[in-house]
């Protein structure tokens, strides 16, 4: 008596939920439509008339399992008849009879639980790209490549869309090959082993000033803490008469000034000379054989790249603000660094702040980018500046502070609702430059405070990959400690003037004879 | 304090002396260039940061009190409070609610970790003093770029006078691997590759951190979150909220996500929240529920002495 198509059949089991569900209600026009683009390798489909005969001798087979609904009258619209319930446990009786006298050995019902399973998107995209995609999942990597099926398109389009640019990738590969490695130890974060150093380290004026060798040396050698101690930096509790560890550790840490009368715990760096030595030592091999300043893609370099030394560090002392920026010439890249002074009260900046405004800044670069230090309310005066001066704010970098322990800072009160664990440093771009070899670094430091109101250097690292170590880089507001080879230093903090580029001397001397 | 005891080698251990380590310590404080590091091993500068897990590890009485916190506003939670409405709807709602329902709110955060938001008009169109009672607070949480984009409306002077900016927190995602990971999205002209989520926290109406003790906690939080290994897959990690509850009082909160999140990325409920979003997984809220949930609770979370002894506050001054 089976004379009809099983086809019809299992794509009712597989999809029974679906098809009653919205959007298609069970209208038999739109389900005979899902069915034909899920058959479409056959060429000669059914009809829809023949469908739905089949789907009458189904219902005859299985006394009713699929009821219908008489067509209805929905605003003015004759809805066709459609399919209201589907009772699956007939179905699979039936389709199982078939197929037992066909074929015992086949496995009931694997592929509509696997349909199950899959992604929406990928089931939407299937029944876009019709069987093809679905039967040649071997070659799936060939397809992706060659069929215009919207799968393979969509996929295409999204791994396009996640890579990043060759040029990206280009910089990336330059600056590992380029940067020279700084020295780097990995922390220590087992609490046993800090607790044990501290019964091994002789400590004098909060100073570790030897260990008890003995003890030490009696460790084997592939002690887990032995080796961890001669490969990591440890912490080691300073512990004093009158530490009281149920109170927890100092805020200040190493920065306390109380070290001799606070109860609270405070901590010394230990790493062995040993470690040390041999760790730049690595290094210094490391930089030795492993990095090639012999580069050939110099693109966002200047083209001498490989022999052109690298100037001396430079510096002007003066008052900024009253300083004739037009004497240094054109820059890359500027640092500023202001001392913001906002009262808190006051919706915009103090006296100070109209005159950080109001330096010509716009003078010092055609195009390039300016990196500004900003505080709290300082960030809308900060981009607010930098927008006067013609830049664009594309970039806003943070500097995560962390403390000896690497932690980073949560207690005090450093802010005014909310404690302040970070810095923020605004990315301003002048013009279009095609220089820059951009997302080499994130936008993110991680670095430990120093004296007040001192930057991180990691800053210095991030610009001159960004720039290469030739390009003009100026720093304004710059103290001592901030004078560097291949950078301008401008404050009134500085001891002195250095100058080495003829033009600049000139200008300088210049300058200074008028005043 | 426990005496950890120092493993002792076995007595018929061949004593091998190691070759020449010299275990004197280096006099000079030693400090990693983690940016540096990052461009050689490809480890994020942030996964370095030691104290991810347990921002306040080594402070017992800081841990005392964020426990002490949590539990209290647990105390007095309503229940967590789904509407789902689409993004066109959303204003018609709130206005609803404002002018039919006589709601109001004290903390309000708008927007979640993804690109794509309507972060703008719903700004513009939303009476925003009237949805937000005074004191309150505001956050919005975007992209950099969207932030930087908001500061000319935020700065204009209506509404700088209305909404006073108050902090801007950061969420960093640990690494690339993140769900919170921004991506290459709107980064046509960044030169660093961006690695954070911005947030601009207003204050409307007078508060002061010295006397309202009963409506605001300061310092307890700080302006910086990192993903740590519990942090779920969602529309906002639950970091956020937990600012918002640690440093307001107030029991009436309402975020609003003006952005499809997608299936991936579920929208979830928070207890003491009323979530308004397109995709969020539960659709309960009705404002005479609400209503009556929070006259039982009170509009704000009691003080506690356990907290006020741990709180930081503002020095006294000696009058």
């Amino acid at each position: 008596m089976l004379t009809f198509d099983t086809t019809v059949l299992k794509f009712l089991l597989d999809y029974n939920v679906q098809l009653v569900k919205l959007p298609l209600l069970g209208q038999l026009k739109d389900v005979f439509l899902i069915y034909s683009m899920e058959q479409n390798q056959n060429q000669d489909g059914l009809s829809y008339h023949e469908f739905l005969s089949i789907i009458k001798e189904i219902n005859k087979l299985t006394d009713g399992a699929i009821s219908l609904r008489e067509p209805v009258l929905i605003q003015y619209h004759l809805e066709g008849e459609s399919i209201d319930h589907i009772d699956t446990f007939a179905l699979e009786i039936l389709y199982n009879r078939i197929h037992v006298k066909e074929d015992i050995t086949k496995p009931k019902l694997v592929e509509p639980m696997k349909r199950k399973k899959s992604i929406l998107t990928d089931r939407l995209l299937n029944l876009l790209d019709g069987d093809i995609a679905t039967t040649t999942t071997d070659n799936n990597n060939r397809l992706l490549f060659q069929a215009p099926l919207q799968k393979g398109l969509y996929q295409r389009l999204e791994n396009l869309l996640k890579e990043d640019p060759i040029s990206f990738q280009l910089n990336k590969e330059r600056a590992i090959h380029c940067t020279t490695k700084a020295e780097y130890i990995p922390t220590c974060h087992d609490k046993d082993h800090s607790m044990l150093l501290s019964q091994l380290v002789y400590i004098v004026n909060n100073k570790i000033v030897s260990m008890q060798w003995s003890k030490l040396n009696k460790l084997n050698h592939n002690n887990p803490f032995g080796q961890c101690i001669q490969t990591h930096i440890h912490y080691v509790p300073n512990l004093k008469p009158q530490t009281d560890l149920s109170l927890g550790d100092c805020s200040y840490l190493d920065t306390c000034h109380k070290l001799n009368s606070c109860r609270y715990l405070h901590y010394l760096q230990y790493i062995p000379e040993s470690l040390n030595e041999t760790n730049s030592q690595q290094c210094e091999e490391y930089n030795h054989y492993e990095i090639n300043h012999n580069m050939f893609y110099t693109h966002g370099l200047n083209c001498s790249y490989i022999n052109k030394p690298i100037l001396p560090p430079q510096w002007i002392r003066c008052d900024v603000r009253k300083f004739d920026f037009t004497i240094l010439g054109k820059f890359s890249v500027v640092v500023a660094d202001p001392a913001w002074n906002i009262h808190m009260n006051l919706p915009y900046g103090t006296c100070n702040d109209i005159e950080l405004l109001e330096l010509p800044l716009d003078d010092l670069q055609s195009e390039g980018i300016l990196f500004l230090w900003v505080t709290g309310r300082a960030i809308e005066l900060g981009k607010e500046s930098l927008n006067k001066w013609g830049y664009e704010v594309i970039n806003e970098v943070s500097w995560i502070k962390t403390n000896q322990l690497g932690r980073t800072i949560v207690t005090g009160r450093t802010g005014h609702w909310l404690n302040h664990s970070k810095e923020h440093l605004l990315v301003g771009m002048k013009g279009n430059p095609t220089w820059l070899n951009k997302h080499i670094d994130i936008d993110l430091i991680v670095s430990t405070t120093r004296e007040t109101s001192r930057k991180p250097d990691e800053l210095y690292g991030i610009i001159e990959r960004l720039v290469g170590p030739h390009a003009r880089k100026l720093e304004i507001f710059g103290r001592d400690h901030n004078i560097r080879p291949g950078w301008f230093t401008v404050g009134n903090q500085l001891r002195g003037s250095c100058i080495h580029e003829m033009d600049v001397k000139q200008r300088y001397e210049q300058w200074m004879g008028q005043q | 304090m426990s005496q950890v005891e120092i493993p002792q080698r076995k007595l018929n251990d061949p004593i091998r002396s190691p070759k020449h380590v010299n275990f004197k310590p280096i006099r000079e404080f030693y400090n990693n260039d983690y940016s540096n590091n990052y461009i050689h091993t490809n480890s994020y500068p942030q996964k370095h940061v030691t104290n991810i897990e347990n921002t306040v590890e080594g402070y017992p009485k800081l841990q005392k009190l964020f426990q002490e916190k949590t539990k209290q506003n647990a105390n007095y939670a309503t229940k967590p409070y789904g509407c789902k409405v689409n993004i066109d709807e959303m204003v018609p709602t709130l206005n609803k609610w404002i002018q039919h329902d006589n709601i109001t709110f004290d903390v309000v955060m708008i927007g979640c970790l993804t690109d794509n938001q309507f972060i703008y008009p719903l700004l513009t169109q939303l009476p925003l003093d009237k949805l937000i009672s005074k004191p309150g607070f505001l956050f919005i949480w975007a992209s950099v770029h969207k932030i930087n984009e908001l500061t000319r409306l935020l700065n204009n002077e209506i509404w700088a006078k209305k909404f006073r900016r108050s902090e801007e927190l950061i969420f960093v995602p640990i690494d690339k691997n993140s769900p919170f990971y921004p991506g290459l999205d709107g980064d046509e002209s960044a030169i660093l590759e961006k690695m954070q989520w911005h947030c601009w926290m207003c204050i409307t109406g007078t508060v002061r951190r010295s006397t309202d003790g009963h409506l605001i906690h300061c310092n307890v939080d700080t302006d910086l979150s990192i993903e740590t290994d519990e942090t779920q897959n969602g529309a906002v990690p639950s970091h956020l909220y937990k600012i918002a509850e640690n440093f307001s009082t107030a029991t009436r909160r309402l975020h609003i996500i003006p952005a499809r999140t997608g299936f991936e990325t579920p929208v979830r409920l928070r207890p003491g929240w009323v979530v308004m979003s397109p995709d969020v997984m539960m659709n309960n809220f009705t404002p005479k529920k609400y209503k009556n949930e929070i006259s039982n609770i009170g509009y704000n979370v009691p003080l506690k002495n356990e907290i006020e002894v741990l709180r930081p506050k503002s020095p006294v001054s000696k009058t």
